[in-house]
């Protein structure tokens, strides 16, 4: 693909559907990047809705980021998992989880259980922080390392249910009242939503309001 | 207005950064990557309707196994317990925690069946030249759902349990968790081989030529 203008396309009237790719033209446009009334609602090629950009996208993310940073909090705090030995319960914390786990030699599984569990959760918030910064004050430089900041936030977000997964699978394993019972903590609730929230974050997040200040003054 | 939008212009805009791009045909093997931010524009497939067919015929009927048969197993004093995706959304359900179960129910049972009937559904219409009115539809929510189908890292999950259960019991892996792995690499395939693109063209043709017909 060869560069048309170096402009982008809704600044020369032209509109990208968010679901088929198709492009159209539009006359006019809203304040807030809507097609204005009289052009098309509606692609002719997927009957998808139009938008020259995700509508409210920086309200939404913004909202869904300050939700998640709140709930990381409780996450935290409370326990995740609660293991019960010889009818001794014992909470675990999700970070003292990964320390039990690289007191028991472990080092490689609490090394993945981190990155997905602590480290990945903290990127993603951070990077959609100072993703929300460059947009509200009109960075202009380092666009393209900001769009794959964005990048890498939309594909790393899937994986710190990872600790959710396992504790799932350890609480229906483990329940032989006799020895050893594990339970799901409280924190399990906020850990998940933080995932969620920040998975919808991303997803509403439109890199293109990046691009879009570029030039204009 | 209307009239002109519907004649097919020879441009792609960028989906991440909104460059106006000339719109070419790109061979198989190449991929396309925006020149102002580096998005993956296209990455044209080899027989990708046919392979998409295929591969979510194969993942609908390893959904069978995958529901019925125990992943893992450990054992307690003769006392065999197992664990299936089933069991631990209803465990978690069954302690209360309804929001944790529904999000691991949706992730690892719910999108991955949903996403595979839709492939199932769209490239079966496609490969047979059969339209539809809901193929868009079908389409749109595909492409929504992808990352909500979270297999892969059910993956990692198990392992984690599994080295967290092995330093204390014996583990027995039975032929859910063989269905399970062979359902991860169906899915993973799945996602590869669907090319877009050229799904939203068949579509689109498809649909014309219903119109002309009526």
């Amino acid at each position: 693909m060869s560069i048309s203008n170096k402009k982008s396309a809704l600044r020369q009237g032209l509109l990208r559907c968010h679901n088929c790719g198709y492009i159209t033209t539009v006359l006019s446009t809203n304040t807030d990047n809507t097609p204005a009334a009289g052009t098309l609602n509606h692609c002719p090629r997927c009957d998808g809705e139009l938008h020259a950009r995700l509508p409210n996208s920086f309200q939404r993310t913004a909202a869904l980021l300050c939700s998640a940073f709140i709930l990381y909090i409780p996450a935290n705090i409370f326990p995740i998992m609660i293991v019960t030995k010889f009818g001794v319960p014992e909470p675990h914390t999700i970070i003292s989880g990964i320390v039990a786990l690289i007191n028991g030699g472990m080092i490689p599984i609490a090394t993945l259980v981190f990155i997905a569990s602590v480290l990945v959760p903290l990127i993603k918030m951070l990077g959609l922080s100072i993703l929300l910064w460059a947009v509200q004050h009109r960075w202009q430089r380092n666009l393209r390392l900001l769009t794959v900041v964005y990048r890498l936030i939309a594909f790393v977000g899937r994986w710190s249910m990872l600790d959710i997964f396992m504790i799932s699978i350890l609480v229906s394993i483990v329940s032989s009242e006799a020895l050893e019972q594990v339970l799901a903590g409280p924190a399990a609730t906020a850990f998940a939503a933080v995932v969620v929230l920040t998975m919808l974050a991303a997803n509403s997040f439109d890199p293109r309001l990046l691009w879009d200040r570029l030039g204009a003054h | 207005m209307h009239n002109n939008s519907m004649k097919p212009l020879a441009y792609e805009a960028c989906p991440q950064c909104d460059l106006l791009l000339n719109a070419e045909a790109i061979a198989v093997g190449i991929k396309a990557h925006c020149p102002r931010c580096g998005c993956l524009l296209y990455r044209p497939r080899h027989y990708s309707i046919e392979r998409s067919f295929a591969l979510s015929l194969t993942g609908l009927i390893l959904f069978i196994p995958v529901n019925l048969l125990p992943l893992v197993g450990i054992v307690v004093l003769d006392n065999a317990q197992d664990a299936s995706l089933w069991s631990g959304v209803a465990s978690l359900y069954e302690e209360g925690l309804w929001g944790v179960a529904a999000l691991v129910f949706l992730a690892s049972l719910f999108f991955p069946f949903l996403k595979i009937m839709l492939s199932l559904l769209i490239s079966g219409h496609l490969y047979f030249r059969k339209t539809h009115r809901h193929l868009s539809i079908w389409m749109r929510t595909l492409q929504h759902l992808d990352e909500w189908a979270m297999l892969e890292v059910y993956t990692l999950g198990i392992i984690v349990a599994c080295v967290k259960l092995a330093s204390r019991t014996e583990l027995k892996f039975g032929f859910g968790l063989a269905a399970f792995i062979a359902l991860l690499l169906v899915i993973v395939m799945l996602s590869s081989s669907l090319d877009e693109h050229l799904f939203w063209r068949r579509i689109d043709a498809l649909n014309k030529s219903a119109r002309k017909k009526t």
